[in-house]
């Protein structure tokens, strides 16, 4: 209980600092998983009929999430410097297998006849696309949304090791200063702000899903 | 969904299928080989062509990097056995039929657990365990239980039902059907476990050297620390070769080991 006392203690007296480093984290998961978002969804689109290009773009989006995080990380210090920009890279090219995945698992299992019979219908190519494959696809697609999101929030942790800022400041703090008083707390503020934060994110998500999935769909 | 109507193969989707043929698992065993091979270049070019300072020439001892290495390697081997000695036997338990529903609150609280920041976790274990390989081992094996487990639940879910269905009405037991249907079917998610597990594992022994763990993470802090790029990006590409061999090999073997007829 002492633990849990001190800990809020020790948050609630720098909210300010708190709110800073959360905003840091929240804006990797927001640029990166919008980034990540439009390329997986157009690729995923673009490559609907074409199986070769598809497959293609999945093992190329998969054999990053191969490549351990400092390292991807670390890779382009060289070319962009330390900061935002390789941590935003690293993030994005993480982020864009599960959209991608789940762009093309969602696209594919509409059911062929129910595009048929749209054609049949009289509605154009875009058309079916627009308002028949998409929004029977959606569900899917925002899974995978979800898990580049959380995955983002997880792996955004490491870009305090290359001055990238975000709630692994102070896991990163809390280690230096170990067993100095306020270190352990600041160890925990980044692992529970990094889970609560994946908590709400699930939850507006889910949300979204709710409000945007057509109700024929659910 | 409903029955696919397959199209009338013409010439053209005749070649499309050619090369639809090709899955995703497959050209991974192409494309992680060049990339690994593009890697390789990049580093042997810079190793090179470049003029490295003193501080470079000793961060890159390759008497060190070995060493570095080695660390890495032992303490992936080590947590790799645990995860897969916790995850398959428990994914096994509570995708039974008389197990406790459980399973989808599971998966889904799993699925929550990618969010958990591999850094804290490992740093958390410090705090509770002390310094050493034994620490980040335990710390590793944590982290990669979570994606293991909930992979090992959502492949043995997949199996068809309807072979179960089929042992029973031959009269087979609970273990009977366990043995000679479910397990050699779950073969294919055991091995994908298994590769998922050294994956993981192999990389994020790279933190390890935040708690005085060793691994190539040495090389790569080293760099960061004392501002030396070209370190910075040989450590990384080492490390990257590492994760991609180790994929390439578990592809492989996912590839060939699998039971015959599956």
């Amino acid at each position: 209980m002492d633990g849990i006392v001190n800990w809020w203690d020790y948050l609630s007296s720098r909210w300010d600092l708190v709110g800073a480093t959360l905003m840091e984290t929240i804006i990797y998961v927001v640029t990166v998983t919008v980034s990540a978002g439009v390329l997986a969804i157009v690729t995923g689109i673009l490559t609907r009929n074409r199986p070769f290009a598809k497959e293609m773009s999945l093992a190329i989006a998969s054999v990053f999430l191969t490549i351990p995080s400092l390292a991807l990380f670390t890779i382009f210090i060289p070319l962009v410097g330390l900061g935002f920009a390789p941590s935003f890279i690293a993030l994005f090219l993480y982020a864009i297998l599960p959209i991608l995945r789940n762009t093309v698992t969602g696209l594919d299992s509409v059911d062929p006849s129910v595009l048929e019979s749209a054609r049949g219908m009289g509605l154009t190519k875009s058309q079916v696309l627009l308002q028949v494959q998409l929004p029977l696809a959606w569900p899917v697609m925002l899974a995978g949304i979800r898990v580049a999101a959380l995955l983002t929030v997880g792996i955004s942790a490491i870009a305090t090791l290359v001055a990238g800022g975000g709630l692994g400041d102070f896991i990163k703090s809390g280690l230096a200063r170990l067993p100095l008083p306020n270190s352990l707390e600041a160890i925990w503020t980044g692992v529970i702000l990094s889970l609560a934060l994946a908590f709400t994110i699930d939850v507006l998500l889910r949300l979204l899903g709710r409000v945007t999935t057509p109700a024929g769909v659910r | 969904m409903t029955t696919v109507t397959a199209p009338l193969p013409t010439a053209t989707t005749r070649k499309r299928r050619s090369l639809a043929s090709w899955t995703s698992d497959q050209l991974d065993l192409i494309v992680t080989p060049v990339l690994a091979l593009i890697l390789l270049i990049l580093l042997v070019v810079v190793w090179t062509y470049s003029t490295f300072d003193l501080t470079t020439e000793r961060i890159l001892e390759p008497s060190q990097l070995a060493r570095q290495l080695w660390q890495q390697l032992y303490v992936a081997f080590f947590s790799t056995v645990i995860v897969v000695a916790v995850a398959i036997p428990i994914g096994i338990l509570v995708t039974r039929e008389s197990a406790p529903k459980v399973k989808d609150t599971l998966v889904s609280v799993l699925g929550l657990g990618q969010a958990i920041p591999a850094y804290g976790l490992i740093v958390l274990f410090f705090v509770w365990l002390g310094q050493g390989p034994t620490t980040v081992i335990i710390a590793l094996a944590t982290f990669a239980l979570l994606p293991v487990l909930r992979n090992t639940i959502v492949g043995l879910e997949q199996v068809d039902t309807s072979v179960i269905e089929a042992g029973k009405g031959m009269g087979m037991t609970g273990v009977q059907r366990l043995a000679r249907i479910e397990l050699p079917l779950a073969v294919p998610v055991i091995m994908a476990g298994i590769r998922t597990a050294t994956v993981i594992n192999v990389g994020m022994a790279t933190l390890a050297f935040l708690i005085g763990g060793g691994g190539l993470g040495e090389t790569i802090n080293a760099g960061l620390k004392l501002n030396r790029p070209t370190a910075i990006f040989i450590g990384a590409v080492l490390v990257a070769l590492v994760a991609l061999l180790f994929d390439f090999l578990g592809g492989l073997a996912q590839r060939y080991l699998r039971p015959k007829g599956v």
